[in-house]
């Protein structure tokens, strides 16, 4: 299998799960969906620029993968269980509406691409990653406005992050190191914070329905 | 040297709250450490101003004019914030409310975030300043519900949700930055620092970078409660305990803020100087100004308008800015008259707060003449905020408006008065009241030590000295400070 195809067909299985994510309202199916997209894209650096980077950029390839395709689910699916919620129950959007908007937010990432045009032409090694990219930020952002449980925000929060994680390693190819691992330690701190919160409001209030902290207001 | 310590003894402070045998140790090491530190602070950017830019870490950590003035600003609100927070959570620890788990906790989150932010001023590379400004929303997500309470739980959710989904746009524009540069050849190493890049700003690709300056200015905006991005805000501030307001509102706020100045000079060097990016950035102040000034009249509760007042001022501060020129040099002053006169708002605030067991502005009627520091604090403090002369917020937003005339960006500056305008009459009303109103209830006795006074005394003081007189080595460093955001280095 050429590079080439290896990248195609990692950009699929992006879209693929960003749309099962969109379908699915078992939260414990959409943690481990989230926990393969994580995998997926960690393949994405390796395929691209091989073993060129050396043994630093493939232990920490190694390590977030391990951390979005393991640690992370692991937290959420304690938070879940801790919790007691298994669905997604009626979310403020439908699935079938979620799905439609998440081939939507792919067709709007494809054009804004072709309009922009960001990177010079031939500079990018994959030219499909940075629309796939944007659109993954998108379906994040959807599935955290769109969503009610504390859970799936954290998922979407995850997506966003997968999202950029892609066009950065298409856009830029090499970040110095020193900045890929803070930024790596901020999303695993920001996810492993985001659970404890989650599961501080499960006690404090029986629920992680985020739509009904809203006493807040003015 | 200097800079390694300024960077690194916050970190080991955050360290050593951890073991500490009790709270009120804890406090101590807080108030103690955090005044240390501010005096470290001093040093540091005195040395940075004096002697040109700091440069350590093989060019990594670099602290030029406009970060040194920033540290210095951070310097005084933390350090004044810490001797206060001694006092605040004293009060709290005699009703019992602070097990030594809590304080324990606070301490090393406190000093943890005054690291993150020390971070964000000394380093010279743009990925790991958004690394720093992400550590602060972490690292401070948890002092907001100290106490935990449904209403902080919220506050810290949306605070924590908002923030960091907010500041991911910022990392989408700092690899759109990278992308921009790699016309110009850097090694990965050399990519993301600003020293190379402003050094040949004008060699960026112009769409990615204004593209890049879109991502950025929702990222940091975010974050810098700049509106219509600006509703974590309102919720955090008020459901933090004071001291955590104040440093929310009194830097925390400006950290942001200061990244999207570092990356002014470049999106102006990249699009040929014509004030593309400082037009946006005028843009969202005036509109911050106004939303902020529509909020604040129905505000009752305390914090949440002196929460309020931040984005109206941070709006302020962008506006200053956004009209470049003499402008930039008024918003960075606005910049340190604001932290006084803010943290000054939020301590009073606070200890009324504990007086009173509410922070319903009406039943704080009469409060100046019950307390008279902490009331009297609130109302001085209040009146600088809004702009009543001679205090130094009302000079600073008066040269604001001399450099929009100049630049004969009349709208703007009409929008800025009605916006300022209606915040005066809407804060008027509450003045009144709690400096001559009826009193309404009756509060638990009023305790503060020299400490508390030396405080409130000496921030109404400088505010006071500063509206009559720039002392001229202040002029110096806001002279040098508002050329590095004019492109000049």
């Amino acid at each position: 299998m050429s590079h080439a195809t290896g990248v195609e067909m990692v950009l699929a299985l992006l879209v693929i799960t960003n749309l099962l994510l969109l379908a699915s309202s078992r939260l414990r199916g959409c943690i481990k969906i989230g926990a393969l997209q994580g995998v997926v894209i960690g393949l994405l650096p390796v395929l691209l620029q091989g073993t060129a980077g050396g043994l630093r950029a493939l232990a920490l390839t190694l390590g977030s993968m391990a951390l979005k395709g393991a640690v992370f689910p692991w937290l959420l699916l304690r938070v879940q269980r801790e919790a007691g919620v298994r669905r997604e129950v009626e979310p403020f959007v439908g699935h079938t509406l979620s799905v439609l908007v998440g081939v939507a937010s792919l067709m709007f990432a494809i054009w804004v691409d072709a309009r922009l045009a960001l990177a010079e032409p031939g500079a990018v090694a994959a030219p499909l990653a940075i629309p796939v990219g944007l659109a993954t930020i998108l379906i994040g952002l959807f599935l955290i406005v769109s969503r009610r449980k504390a859970i799936t925000q954290v998922l979407g929060y995850i997506v966003v992050e997968n999202g950029i994680y892609v066009i950065g390693v298409a856009l830029v190819g090499e970040v110095p190191m020193l900045v890929e691992l803070g930024v790596l330690m901020d999303i695993f701190v920001a996810v492993f914070i985001m659970s404890i919160a989650a599961y501080h409001i499960s006690r404090e209030f029986d629920h992680i329905d985020v739509d009904q902290l809203d006493r807040l207001r003015g | 040297m200097l800079l390694w310590l300024f960077l690194i003894l916050p970190a080991v402070l955050a360290g050593a709250c951890l073991p500490a045998p009790s709270a009120t140790v804890v406090l101590r090491l807080v108030a103690v450490g955090g005044a240390g530190w501010a005096v470290l602070a001093g040093v540091t950017a005195w040395t940075a101003l004096a002697s040109g830019p700091i440069v350590a870490g093989q060019g990594w950590l670099h602290l030029d004019a406009l970060s040194a003035y920033h540290a210095l600003v951070l310097g005084l609100v933390l350090g004044a914030s810490s001797v206060y927070a001694r006092g605040y959570f004293q009060a709290e620890l005699d009703k019992g409310a602070l097990p030594l788990g809590a304080a324990r906790r606070l301490g090393a989150l406190w000093f943890g975030a005054a690291a993150a932010m020390a971070l964000v001023l000394t380093c010279n590379n743009l990925g790991l300043m958004w690394v720093g400004i992400e550590a602060t929303t972490l690292l401070t997500a948890f002092l907001i519900c100290v106490h935990v309470t449904p209403l902080s739980l919220e506050a810290m959710w949306k605070y924590l949700v908002v923030c960091s989904v907010g500041v991911a746009f910022a990392f989408v524009g700092t690899l759109l930055v990278a992308a921009s540069a790699q016309r110009l050849g850097l090694d990965a190493a050399e990519m993301l620092l600003w020293t190379r890049l402003r050094a040949s700003a004008a060699g960026l690709a112009p769409g990615s970078m204004k593209l890049a300056f879109l991502f950025l200015l929702v990222g940091y905006g975010t974050k810098a409660g700049l509106a219509p991005l600006h509703s974590w805000l309102p919720d955090a501030h008020s459901q933090a305990p004071a001291p955590v307001s104040a440093l929310f509102s009194g830097f925390m706020l400006n950290t942001a803020l200061y990244c999207v100045l570092r990356i002014l000079p470049l999106v102006e060097g990249a699009t040929g100087g014509v004030g593309w990016g400082r037009q946006l950035l005028a843009v969202l102040g005036v509109v911050s100004i106004l939303v902020a000034s529509a909020f604040i009249v129905f505000q009752r509760d305390g914090k949440r308008f002196l929460a309020y007042s931040s984005v109206e001022h941070l709006g302020i501060i962008a506006l200053g800015v956004g009209l470049g020129g003499a402008g930039t040099f008024a918003a960075l002053w606005h910049t340190l008259n604001h932290s006084i006169g803010k943290s000054l708002a939020f301590f009073s605030m606070g200890r009324l707060g504990q007086m009173y067991g509410t922070h319903d502005l009406g039943a704080l009627a009469g409060a100046a003449r019950r307390s008279p520091v902490w009331g009297v604090g609130f109302v001085a403090g209040l009146l600088a905020l809004i702009g009543v002369a001679p205090f130094a917020v009302f000079m600073s937003e008066l040269q604001i408006l001399r450099a929009g005339a100049e630049a004969r960006a009349f709208v703007a500056l009409s929008l800025f008065l009605i916006g300022v305008g209606i915040v005066f009459v809407g804060a008027m009303r509450h003045v009144v009241g709690v400096a001559w109103g009826e009193e309404t209830c009756v509060p638990t006795a009023d305790r503060c030590g020299a400490e508390d006074r030396v405080l409130v005394w000496g921030a109404l003081g400088l505010l006071l000295l500063l509206g009559l007189w720039i002392p001229e080595p202040l002029r110096a460093v806001l002279e040098a400070a508002a050329a590095v955001v004019g492109g000049r280095s």
